[in-house]
């Protein structure tokens, strides 16, 4: 169907333009007032004869299709909240019986990421730039050179009009109008009798930055998902010790472990005589790797980058890696002993000598003697041969053997099994093991001051986002985007005096009866009395 | 407008298509959590041997290897370290290699474990868990069968016979 766009003012308007572009008639007959949204102007992507790439397009940029989409994904997205998500098979069937086993079976419980939600999110993404891109184009192009002296019918057919008689030079009038409206912050543009006041404008962009944040929060949703941005591991770090933040170059260092405990007053009679955990904290440190980083058998080098004391829900934050306190564990362990030798017969003691139990020194020279160690265990025990085996890597029972030369005994040097706790002494009969030079030395502790523990080991998620950033600016962008949209009120007054009748119409996008009162005050000051509502042309949103 | 519609519709429209393609595609494939998997490149790592000297996976491109966790203090790996020794034997000259890494145990430890039992293929010394924790170990031992491409053939976990080796072995150097 062929149909005539060149308007009465000489315009050549584009397809489904409602109003001229130049002149503001309406280009559709009708009574009603005027559908002023996008100033009536086409959207930018409409044309006869689309091709393939257009249609995909126009899909794209129809409003009635993207709130179709967004209906879908919320139903979507809400089909996901009837039963957890993430779970196996047996514990929809366990927990839910049929219904639990059909929601897993068509793929709902791990829906948030099945191709189909997130082809939708995707399908919003798309019809968000492309809806944006087709409107506000045009509507800033329209915005931006607007005629002043505009079709009378446009004037008449706005929501709020008023036309009269005014008395006086018709310049002079729109001059003084003007010069009114100016008090209430509008920009004010006169052409001769005619005028054009507007203000707030703005707030018309609110909508394509709102829409411009939420693709930057869509775009970091995605980026989550590209290798190393997103991470999360657990680590645990004993008092005293550090221990590489895994997945990145920082190392951090369990300084000190503290936990409080709730006392008995505190607590409930059925709680009382426990121990309950009323806060716990891990002194943090942080380094950073400046060399030797991943250089195997060197030792890298740490710079200290910060302290944090982390409790729980407070995490050490450092340059995006975050640590959690998720728990401790308080089985103490040993980490060195500075143990003395004495000569039994004498009593006189030589030492003390430092033995950490990872990684000793393997020769000593205490005193007249000198210990050359043979074999270490961190978890002594005896296999089903009887031979000395470690059960784990961790001190929990360490022992030691030296070979010991000294005053009377064998040059060669003498064999002495040494378990640092005293629990373990006795279990394994340390005295037994070593016979005769049992009685001739000890190698023991003297007193608890040369005896260093760690007590706690402190449990730290890592989480790394590296997308974070960017969700908060998105959604920052986003906000401040529906303010702008939502708080001001782009309004506009048009009038033009011909022959001595002033035909007046004005428009807002939002609270008309905002626009009418301000209309009314204007006039008031002109000395035309007329009734707010008396404005009202009707129609829609009164 | 009208001039650059067409090519900026044409770049919308393809970025659209890349980055969607690219978010759904990782829905239709298997997630990706870094762990090694069979069929997966194996992760890289650079560790000393007990001579001091250097080892890098990468370096062995070519080659079947066989990598193995092991520590004392596992007794299943204990049992399982002279049938490595008996395979590295007897595949010495093909294009094959044995590299068994610590369970971050310490020096002392490591030596004499070694060497009372005179293991010759190449002890490898992690610290501080750090490559154990790139493979994902849960359990002692895991041995990863390596491919000459670099990719993952098999995981086993838990202590392995002669013949579990051998047929592994086998498979590999065919590949």
């Amino acid at each position: 169907m062929f149909q005539n766009t060149k308007c009465e003012c000489g315009h050549q308007n584009p397809p489904d333009t409602l109003l001229c572009e130049s002149c503001g008639k309406p280009l559709v007959e009708s009574d009603e007032p005027l559908e002023m949204r996008y100033d009536g102007v086409a959207r930018r992507s409409q044309k006869r004869n689309p091709n393939p790439l257009d249609r995909v397009w126009n899909f794209f940029s129809s409003v009635r299709i993207a709130v179709i989409i967004i209906i879908i994904t919320l139903v979507g997205a809400s089909l996901g909240t009837i039963y957890p998500q993430g779970n196996n098979a047996e514990y929809y069937k366990e927990a839910y019986g049929w219904s639990g086993e059909l929601y897993h079976k068509i793929g709902l419980s791990s829906m948030y990421d099945s191709w189909w939600f997130v082809g939708l999110l995707v399908m919003i993404g798309t019809s968000l730039v492309i809806c944006s891109l087709d409107r506000v184009l045009p509507l800033y192009r329209a915005l931006n050179k607007q005629q002043i002296r505009k079709h009378l019918q446009f004037i008449t057919r706005q929501k709020t009009s008023y036309v009269g008689a005014i008395e006086g030079d018709a310049e002079q009038w729109v001059q003084s109008f003007g010069n009114h409206l100016k008090r209430r912050r509008y920009k004010v543009h006169i052409n001769g009798t005619a005028l054009l006041a507007e203000k707030n404008r703005f707030s018309r962009w609110g909508p394509y930055i709102n829409h411009i944040g939420l693709i930057i929060l869509l775009l970091a949703l995605l980026a989550r998902t590209i290798p190393h941005w997103t991470e999360e591991n657990t680590i645990a770090v004993r008092d005293g010790e550090t221990v590489q933040v895994a997945g990145t170059d920082y190392y951090v260092k369990n300084d000190k472990f503290t936990v409080e405990y709730y006392n008995e007053t505190e607590l409930p009679d059925r709680l009382k005589q426990q121990q309950r955990p009323k806060l716990y904290e891990t002194h943090a440190v942080m380094y950073e790797c400046v060399s030797s980083c991943d250089e195997p058998g060197i030792e890298p080098e740490l710079k200290e980058v910060k302290q944090y004391e982390i409790t729980v829900n407070h995490p050490m934050n450092y340059k995006g890696v975050k640590l959690y306190q998720i728990g401790y564990d308080d089985e103490p362990l040993l980490q060195s002993v500075k143990p003395v030798i004495e000569d039994v017969k004498t009593g006189q003691k030589y030492g003390p000598f430092d033995l950490p139990m990872k990684n000793p020194k393997t020769s000593f020279e205490v005193g007249p003697y000198s210990l050359e160690l043979k074999a270490n265990y961190m978890e002594f025990a005896l296999n089903d041969e009887g031979s000395p085996v470690t059960k784990s890597r961790d001190p929990k029972a360490p022992a030691f053997i030296f070979i010991v030369k000294g005053p009377g005994l064998d040059e060669n040097g003498e064999p002495y099994m040494y378990f640092p706790l005293e629990k373990d002494k006795e279990r394994f009969s340390q005295d037994k093991i070593n016979q005769a030079i049992a009685s001739k030395i000890q190698i023991r502790v003297d007193g608890m001051d040369n005896v260093k523990f760690s007590s706690y080991t402190s449990y730290l998620l890592i989480r790394v986002d590296r997308a974070l950033p960017f969700v908060w600016v998105g959604l920052g962008i986003c906000m401040l985007g529906l303010l702008m949209g939502a708080y001001w009120h782009h309004r506009r007054i048009w009038l033009r005096i011909d022959d001595g009748t002033l035909s007046l119409g004005a428009h807002t996008n939002k609270n008309h009866f905002g626009m009418r009162s301000e209309t009314t005050w204007a006039l008031e000051q002109m000395g035309i009395t007329v009734e707010s509502d008396k404005l009202d042309n009707g129609g829609y949103n009164s | 407008m009208g001039k650059n519609r067409k090519p900026i519709q044409i770049v919308i429209l393809l970025g659209v298509l890349l980055l969607g393609g690219y978010a759904i595609g990782k829905t239709l494939f298997a997630s990706d959590d870094g762990r090694p998997a069979v069929g997966k490149a194996a992760p890289d790592f650079t560790l000393l041997d007990l001579n001091g000297q250097t080892h890098q996976l990468a370096d062995y491109k070519g080659k079947a290897v066989v990598v193995n966790f092991w520590g004392s203090f596992c007794p299943p790996c204990v049992t399982e370290m002279p049938e490595f020794q008996r395979m590295y034997d007897k595949y010495k000259d093909k294009s094959f290699e044995v590299l068994a890494i610590n369970l971050s145990e310490d020096d002392l430890t490591v030596n004499n474990f070694v060497g009372e039992r005179s293991l010759t293929y190449p002890i490898l010394r992690d610290a501080n868990r750090v490559i154990e924790r790139k493979y994902g170990l849960s359990q002692y031992p895991t041995t990863f069968f390596v491919k000459p491409d670099g990719t993952i053939m098999d995981i086993f976990v838990g202590g392995m016979s002669e013949q579990d080796i051998d047929s592994r072995v086998d498979q590999l150097l065919q590949s």
